[in-house]
């Protein structure tokens, strides 16, 4: 009862300018990417959350968060292949064609897409779940993988960036963060890295991952044709191929193929192409998916 | 969990031009995320200038298509004619361009311009208002109900895979298959 | 009728909620209103278009018939004079209106701090971090914001409730967003369309996207919302549209129609 009057009895003016806190907030140039988040006022913010925005429980939730992925990355002698669709989707309306899946980490440029041929430095995360968790917690870890190279005079390992964003998303466990990525680095101490990390908490090392809603097709093409002793040629066709089979069946899949390399010097972009001519030539040429007509 | 008419996917639109009408449908056929088929079509005929669309619920479009077609065989040997789309009691021949779209429990709906139906209905609505213009002839009807329906079926997960078209003239019907994207 | 085929389209990237997901929770807590009404924004060249309908709604009912959805962000005074960023939101209008508030005193502080204007860039960025500060209580709110850039070309963001965001050539938000980002994809960036004469079958050529000129744009957006008033009940009255070019911003409105 004590509880329940503590919580209706606040002064109703409370809440009515900002508090000093977040005035200080305001005011300063620099704003942190913050760990305090706004909860709402009520006993269970977690259930509270998940009936506004979790449209699997809830078909007919207000709040519409955007989904739906295939993203995949594999270690290989040259290095780590990362590829993705481009596709968000709210429910079964497509949002957007030309999500950005690939975020590059450990350097605040946000890799904005100069057409350079030369490698970029640092790692590279992938976005699969919640579009603005992904983008905001390897945001974070961008800016915590920089303080690390400031403090320590030299890059953080792979390892060492995912147990960052595992330790968060650990913390955050049960609140309702909805995030699959991979993290994708070559360094001196580790060689070609790669590391999955969940929103569960999870963190696993690995040669081969595929995360999202098409994960299974990407597998199926990946598994039948993947060696660690690929070139890079093979290796990015193989890239673009198992991409390519997860958006042509899966619905919440598609748009256009990024892919991307990264070596021992850092990463380079291998281009944000539209699958759908990739599809045809692919087709045409060489006789797969005899499943689509083709008679015009 | 999902409604019926959500498990399966596809989109049919039907206009209506100058002494002509158009029909078209996706050929998507899935399992929600999963992409079962992509030879699917959702439009089946009936008499020479009678076409249906149906979209929902895949068992049922089969089902509702192959009863009909037996109603109109029915229909056909009682009264040795064929069938017309609105049945004014006359023979069965395209006088007046006519299209007519229903809810899934029959009420009817009478449309001087065009016609939506699946799961990609809120954006058939969007680019056919946008696109669709009076008295169009049969070439225009086609380039206009095709870009209706693949701009439309893009930006709906569960419809698309291709599409097909067929436009109905006084004397002769026309069918296309359209090569859409393939996601 | 699918649970019998035990195949569901669950994302294998889950929820990391502590409960099981099974069944819906009522809540006596239901603090948001959806207030209807769409938003649109197209980019060009050297300009920007930001237009929204002035509607608002709430259930079948009409509250008002005059309260414009796009706003102008860290103006010198009340009538947001001297602004260069612009701001559109849609979904609940009391979320809309705390975020252009909070959006606008951050854009203020920092003119007054640097003595600069913010850039959009910046500026899109920020509000991604206002939005995801409150992503456990989500502004319910579709945002879109357009400016000019560092180059003077046209620039436009939009956002999810909880602040994901991407730079776009044309973007349509709110209740009648399913309607018009399709005659967008086909009228603004071609999809769909071909060259003619260019190949025969699978050779032909498909039409490449270009900026489009402002007269253009313009009557693409009168005719997108139109169209739009005609399908969507939430969405009509009178349009409001902003224009953003280097002379300045230019707001002008046209009636729509009002059943």
């Amino acid at each position: 009862m004590d509880k329940l009057v503590a919580q209706y009895s606040r002064p109703s003016h409370q809440n009515e300018s900002y508090s000093e806190q977040e005035q200080q907030d305001l005011t300063e140039s620099l704003p942190p990417l913050s760990l305090k988040f706004a909860l709402p006022p009520v006993a269970n913010p977690s259930a509270f959350l998940r009936a506004m925005t979790d449209d699997h429980s809830n078909p007919s939730c207000p709040i519409k968060l955007a989904h739906g992925t295939t993203t995949l990355a594999f270690r290989f002698q040259g290095g780590i292949i990362v590829c993705t669709d481009s596709r968000a989707t709210a429910g079964n309306w497509i949002a957007s064609q030309t999500v950005k899946k690939v975020i590059p980490v450990s350097r605040l440029s946000r890799g904005e897409d100069k057409p350079t041929n030369d490698p970029t430095p640092g790692l590279l995360g992938t976005m699969a779940g919640g579009a603005a968790d992904c983008q905001y917690w390897l945001r974070y870890l961008s800016q915590q993988c920089t303080l690390h190279e400031i403090r320590h005079k030299r890059r953080i390992t792979v390892a060492a960036a995912s147990k960052i964003l595992a330790n968060l998303t650990y913390s955050y466990k049960g609140y309702g963060l909805s995030m699959g990525t991979m993290l994708a680095g070559v360094t001196p101490q580790e060689g070609p890295a790669l590391y999955y990390i969940d929103s569960d908490g999870t963190r696993l090392p690995g040669n081969l991952f595929c995360v999202g809603s098409g994960q299974t097709f990407a597998y199926g093409v990946l598994d039948a044709n993947y060696r660690y002793d690929l070139t890079e040629q093979e290796a990015l066709a193989l890239g673009r191929r198992a991409i390519l089979a997860a958006m042509h069946r899966d619905a919440y899949s598609g748009g256009f193929i990024n892919l991307y390399h990264v070596k021992e010097e850092g990463w380079v972009h291998h281009g944000f192409d539209d699958m759908n001519p990739i599809f045809w030539k692919t087709k045409l040429e060489s006789g797969e998916f005899s499943n689509v007509t083709s008679e015009l | 969990m999902g409604s019926p008419f959500d498990i399966n996917g596809g989109a049919c639109v039907a206009m209506v031009g100058k002494d002509c009408v158009a029909i078209a449908c996706d050929l998507r056929l899935g399992m929600q995320a999963l992409t079962i088929s992509n030879n699917f079509p959702k439009i089946f005929n009936y008499a020479p200038s009678t076409y249906l669309g149906l979209t929902g619920l895949a068992t049922d479009v089969n089902t509702v298509s192959d009863l009909f077609r037996y109603k109109v065989n029915m229909y056909r040997l009682r009264e040795e004619r064929h069938i017309s789309p609105s049945d004014p009691g006359q023979p069965g021949q395209l006088i007046v361009p006519f299209i007519c779209g229903f809810d899934s429990i029959g009420c009817i709906d009478f449309a001087k311009d065009f016609i939506v139906s699946g799961t990609a209905s809120d954006q058939l609505f969007g680019t056919c208002e946008g696109l669709w213009e009076p008295d169009l002839g049969p070439e225009d009807l086609f380039e206009t109900i095709s870009q209706a329906l693949l701009s439309a079926v893009d930006r709906d997960a569960l419809s698309g895979w291709g599409a097909q078209v067929y436009i109905i003239e006084k004397d002769k019907v026309t069918q296309r298959l359209l090569k859409g994207r393939q996601d | 009728m699918t649970s019998l085929m035990d195949h569901q389209a669950r994302e294998t990237v889950g929820y990391s909620f502590s409960e099981s997901t099974a069944g819906v929770k009522q809540h006596g807590f239901y603090p948001y209103t959806d207030n209807g009404g769409s938003t649109l924004g197209i980019t060009g060249s050297d300009f920007a278009i930001l237009a929204g309908d002035t509607r608002s709604t709430s259930g079948y009912n009409i509250n008002s018939r005059m309260v414009p959805k796009v706003f102008k962000i860290g103006g010198d005074d009340e009538t947001g004079e001297g602004a260069t960023i612009v701001l559109s939101v849609v979904g609940f209008a009391a979320d809309g209106n705390a975020l252009k508030e909070r959006l606008d005193t951050v854009v203020k502080m920092y003119k007054y701090q640097h003595g600069k204007p913010m850039s959009v860039s910046a500026c899109a960025q920020r509000l991604s971090t206002i939005l995801y500060q409150k992503r456990f209580f989500p502004y319910y709110v579709h945002a879109i914001l357009a400016g000019l850039d560092e180059e003077g070309k046209g620039a436009l963001y939009s956002y999810d409730p909880v602040g994901s965001y991407e730079r776009e050539q044309c973007r349509a938000a709110g209740a009648a967003a399913s309607l018009i980002m399709p005659f967008l994809d086909n009228q603004v960036n071609f999809k769909n369309q071909y060259i003619p004469g260019s190949g025969e079958g699978h050779a032909l050529a498909a039409k490449k996207p270009e900026p489009l000129p402002l007269e253009t744009v313009k009557g693409l957006v009168r005719d997108a919302f139109t169209s739009a008033v005609e399908r969507h009940i939430e969405v009509g009255d009178n349009l409001q549209m902003v224009i953003i070019t280097k002379d300045g911003i230019e707001e002008v409105y046209h009636p729509l129609k009002k059943d």
